[in-house]
């Protein structure tokens, strides 16, 4: 008792220095409270590697947090921990398909509802930085992390940055402590990311005081008991000629206002225990006070939400590898085959290095975007988000696989957790965005912006001015003859340890050539590069691997130069690391010049049109004969 | 040696212009047929410069042979012929081939008799039927014609027998028919491994397997009975859309009206897409729309007609182009806001100049092509097509099949008649 009063006391101390910051990052309206730096809002690190350049001063070094903050985090992670461990039976979850009221209560009292929520509204106000290393533990069951996540990283979201005052004190107190769930409704039966198919349509009354909702939505994460939703909804705008249109509006609606009804609980492969369903809306009348940002605006607000939620996945999924390392480490550690250890054989061994390599560069990217987004002034880190994402989720599955691999059959066995962790990994992939989706999201955002910079440039050479190509030609002939790219990492005034000199160069050698690389594609296809999708999901596979050896670079730096425990192999993974993703992004690049031999976009295009054609695999069967 | 490389040569002038056909034309059937029919003319070439010595030999004996095998063949004909009373199917033609089996142990007039089998077995229908073809080489004696020294093997040995099995073999060409083991083993026996029908088998085996499957749009060997399910096949056939939808608008039936006639109600089938379905309702009441045909479809031997909805294409000032909402992707942009566009050294496209044809919104078979029950079939339409209802539509029909049939062609070759939609709702 006496410990935990004292530990309260602490906290509150520690959060008066940093909770100011916390506010300024997620609420716009505070942020003169900080009184410093008020820049503009600009997408720092990855466009310019799209223009051949690093932004050092963005990614280096590597962000960190006060002792405070340390500490605080420390003190929140601890009870957590033990919670999970202790008091979340996870296997009994994934039976059930359902979370038992004692564990989510467990979830509130610790505060888990409202990581994000400032204090004023009762929430712990917390950083993105600190709601990352939260996000560390509550991957260990996930079903519950993706019932938090869908409560706060989408559920909330939307009233937390861009609800007014009046909003946020009427709704984010109660959500904070978790006496009301939130949830997130865009998806439709029609509707994917596709905004025009938004079926579900708000009418403002005749009294102008409320609007009537009508529409369902499916596959609604926390559907099943929400209070609070953030509908989207179509409504009729009149524009600034006078035109009616239909746009998207965003609302907060209440299950209390009446004809909200829910499904029953979807069946899905994994994340069994948190809850899934459809759900309707029946003329609810919703107050006009209850729409977030203005009539007609719902469209950023959800593009916003989804951009800002998804930088998290990085640490959850580090976390989850972090367990199955220790899980399979010790299993190969005391398994013995043919009087050897599992751990002697090179086969296994292997999965162990991809396993930690995988965790150390997702918790790199991880955090490393979570700093650059707790910076003030907003910054737009929404591409390096989706990066970061893309690459956790699949790392996440593959390093699943693998550990379940070295268990053999037993991993298969229900018995132990190794499937379990399978089953609900599989949803990264798919939920918040599709990594094919963002992957488009990722080079087209980078394209635009380059392609804006570069336009003058390639303008003149399409008009055959001979200076320009002169200019192009001095400046190849240069680069051929001196051979040196020099972007400033390395070097006297270098902000990369000396002891990964080679991976920097290797990194901006890699940037280099992407520069060159997008300036081409953009000369080759102009704006019609947004129909070649091979050749997008390509610069945005090279940008991921980029910022990856960005940020472990950046991170290995600093724990060198402060001199944390075991970076020497810190030092070791990021090498590794360094040199398998600067041939990757080689081959990549390679691959996306004119008539490489190595591109194979034109055959793998014709097999699926020949197949899509007659909607079945083609070939005739081997055994069957003509004569 | 010689005649394949001729046919290597034909191979490539002549396929090209098959697979065109067949992909441009899906009701192209005979495909394969065409070029049994031009490998048998190279045959013929073949078989003529074979015999000839032997013609040369005894200009008189030639002649006589020819003239022979007429005659015998009359005889021979008799003996389908009364058998054909009975009834021509395969078992009285397998009876026949028994009998003069069995006749006579030294099988005297057998290449006579097999010609006339040849030519009759079209019209006991057996003419697809492999075990017939087999048993009719059984007739054959075997080993005779085997060459058992240089001599016999230099020349042309038993040139008359030869060319009748090479015959035999030419008509299972024809109709497609792709010999088997059996067909070879008999071959071997009668004529030996290295006899001019065992050329024949191996060429066919050489190149009946490859044009197996030239036709990418094969027609069954069987069309279905029933005239609504070949409506059925032979709409989706024209469509080539996996999402079109086949509706029935009315079963054939027959009933007794009041006054105790015989009213015969043609069915109609028809074919629309959800694609179809989605220009259709885009298109402009102020328009109209256009029942056109008869067009022919043929399927194999059979013809059958078909009739479309269409309109006329947009002229060049009506045409919108919808921009891209940008509100429209919550996750990434659908269009690039850059004024540059593609390089013309990566503009793979041929430069094609294509004609612009009206959309077609429909399809549909009846057995009447008469403008009431076409009228059926939009007003059926009209159910998923709202706006049909509101928009004129003209039957620009041909004098239908059926009236040329029944010799009742109307004076006016054309049919125009313009009939609000409103009305056809009636």
């Amino acid at each position: 008792m006496m410990a935990m009063v004292i530990s309260g006391v602490t906290r509150a101390c520690a959060r008066m220095h940093f909770r100011a910051r916390a506010l300024t990052v997620q609420v716009l309206g505070l942020q003169s409270l900080r009184g410093f730096r008020t820049q503009s809002p600009s997408l720092a690190f990855a466009k310019d590697i799209f223009l051949g350049k690093i932004n050092k001063a963005e990614a280096f070094p590597y962000p960190e947090i006060s002792n405070e903050e340390l500490e605080e985090i420390g003190q929140l992670v601890a009870p957590v921990e033990k919670f999970f461990m202790e008091d979340v039976d996870s296997r009994k979850i994934d039976l059930e398909a359902t979370i038992p009221p004692k564990t989510m209560s467990g979830l509130k009292e610790l505060g888990l509802f409202g990581i994000q929520i400032p204090e004023e509204y009762g929430g712990l106000g917390l950083s993105n930085t600190m709601y990352a290393r939260l996000g560390e533990i509550t991957s260990m069951d996930g079903s519950i992390a993706v019932t938090l996540a869908a409560h706060q990283a989408i559920g909330l979201k939307g009233i937390l940055i861009a609800g007014n005052d009046e909003q946020k004190s009427r709704y984010l107190p109660k959500l904070a402590s978790g006496e009301h769930i939130a949830a997130f409704c865009l998806t439709e039966p029609g509707s994917g990311s596709d905004a025009a198919s938004i079926q579900s349509r708000a009418t403002l009354s005749e009294d102008k005081k409320y609007f009537v909702l009508n529409g369902s939505k499916i596959w609604i994460s926390n559907g099943g008991f929400a209070d609070i939703f953030t509908v989207f909804a179509r409504t009729e705008v009149v524009d600034t000629d006078g035109k009616k249109m239909d746009k998207i509006t965003a609302f907060i609606v209440e299950r209390a206002f009446g004809g909200v009804t829910s499904g029953k609980p979807e069946d899905k492969l994994g994340i069994r225990g948190s809850n899934t369903s459809e759900v309707h809306f029946e003329n609810t009348r919703v107050p006009v006070e209850n729409v977030i940002g203005e009539v007609g605006g719902g469209f950023k607000v959800a593009m916003n939400i989804l951009n800002s939620g998804r930088f998290s996945m990085g640490s959850a999924s580090a976390g989850m590898i972090k367990r199955l390392i220790e899980m399979t480490a010790e299993y190969a550690g005391t398994r013995k085959q043919f009087g050897k250890k599992l751990g002697e054989f090179g086969l296994i061994q292997e999965k162990f290095a991809t396993m930690a390599q995988q965790a150390f560069v997702m918790e790199s990217m991880a955090y490393l975007t979570a700093g650059m987004m707790d910076r003030p002034g907003m910054p737009d880190c929404s591409v390096e988000a989706a990066m970061v994402k893309v690459f956790s989720s699949e790392g996440a599955w593959m390093c699943v696989s693998e550990a379940l691999q070295i268990l053999g059959g037993l991993g298969y066995m229900k018995d132990y957790p190794y499937e379990r962790y399978l089953r609900d990994s599989r949803i990264l992939l798919i939920f918040e965005g599709t990594n094919e989706i963002l992957r488009m999201y990722i080079a087209l955002t980078g394209i635009q912006y380059a392609g804006k910079i570069l336009a003058g440039k390639i303008k003149e050479m399409k008009k055959g001015n001979l200076s320009v190509f002169m200019e192009i030609f001095r400046e190849k002939l240069q680069n051929s003859l001196s051979k040196k790219i020099d972007l400033g990492l390395s070097g006297p005034d270098g902000v990369v340890h000396p002891s990964l000199t080679d991976s920097a160069k290797k990194l901006e050698e890699n940037v280099f050539y992407f520069g060159k690389t997008v300036d081409g594609l953009l000369y080759r296809f102009g704006k019609s590069i947004i129909d070649e999708q091979l050749v997008l999901k390509r610069i945005a596979d090279v940008l991921i691997h980029i910022y990856a050896m960005t940020a472990v670079l950046s991170r290995a730096s600093r724990s060198i130069t402060i001199g944390l425990r075991d970076h020497d192999h810190e030092v070791l993974l990021a090498n590794t690391f360094c040199a398998q993703a600067y041939f990757q992004n080689n081959y990549r690049l390679v691959q996306l010049e004119k008539n490489s031999p190595e591109n194979h976009d034109a055959s793998i295009k014709k097999i699926a049109q020949q197949i899509l054609e007659r909607r079945t695999y083609v070939c005739s069967h081997p055994l069957d004969r003509t004569f | 040696m010689n005649a394949t490389r001729f046919l290597f040569h034909t191979r490539s002038l002549r396929l090209p212009l098959l697979c065109v056909a067949g992909l441009r034309n899906k009701s192209l059937s005979s495909g394969p047929i065409a070029l049994h029919r031009f490998l048998s003319s190279d045959h013929c070439t073949r078989r003529c410069l074979c015999s000839k010595p032997v013609f040369r030999r005894d200009p008189s004996q030639s002649e006589e042979s020819q003239n022979k095998p007429d005659k015998t063949l009359i005889s021979y004909d008799n003996l389908f012929e009364r058998a054909a009373l009975d009834s021509k199917n395969k078992a009285t033609f397998s009876h026949v081939l028994d009998v003069f089996k069995n006749k006579d142990i030294r099988r005297r007039g057998h290449v006579e008799f097999i010609y006339a089998a040849l030519k009759k077995m079209p019209e006991f229908g057996v003419e697809q039927d492999l075990a017939i073809y087999n048993k009719l080489l059984d007739v054959f004696p075997k080993e005779v014609f085997i060459p058992r020294n240089f001599i016999q093997r230099m020349f042309n040995h038993y040139p008359r027998q030869q060319e009748c099995g090479v015959q035999i073999l030419e008509q299972m060409e024809n109709y497609g028919v792709l010999p088997n083991v059996e067909t070879k083993v008999l071959l071997i026996q009668i004529f030996g491994k290295k006899s001019h029908p065992i050329r024949k088998y191996q060429r066919l085996m050489y190149w009946f397997p490859r044009f197996k499957h030239v036709n990418p749009y094969p027609v069954p060997r069987e069309l279905p009975q029933d005239p609504v399910d070949l409506a059925r096949f032979s709409l989706h056939r024209i469509a080539a859309d996996l999402n079109a939808k086949v509706t029935v608008y009315q079963m054939p039936s027959s009933d007794h009206n009041e006054d105790g006639n015989l009213v015969c109600q043609p069915y109609i089938v028809g074919i629309q897409s959800p694609d179809q379905r989605e220009v259709l309702a885009k298109h402009r009441p102020n328009r109209p729309v256009f029942v056109e045909g008869p067009f022919p479809l043929w399927l194999k031997r059979t013809c059958v007609y078909y009739y479309v909805l269409r309109a006329d294409p947009l002229p060049p000032e009506e045409k919108v182009e919808e921009p891209v909402d940008p509100e429209r992707n919550f996750f990434y942009p659908l269009e690039l806001e850059l004024d540059y566009d593609r390089d013309l050294g990566d503009d793979e496209d041929f430069d094609v100049d294509e004609v612009e044809e009206g959309p077609v919104y429909a399809m549909c078979m009846t057995d009447s092509g008469d403008r009431d029950t076409l009228a059926k079939w939009i007003s059926g339409l009209q159910e998923t097509n709202p706006i049909l209802g509101c928009t004129p539509t003209v039957f620009r029909l041909d004098s239908g099949p059926s009236e040329v049939q029944s010799c009742t062609v109307s004076d006016h070759p054309e049919i125009e008649d313009v009939l609000q939609g409103q009305k056809m709702a009636q």
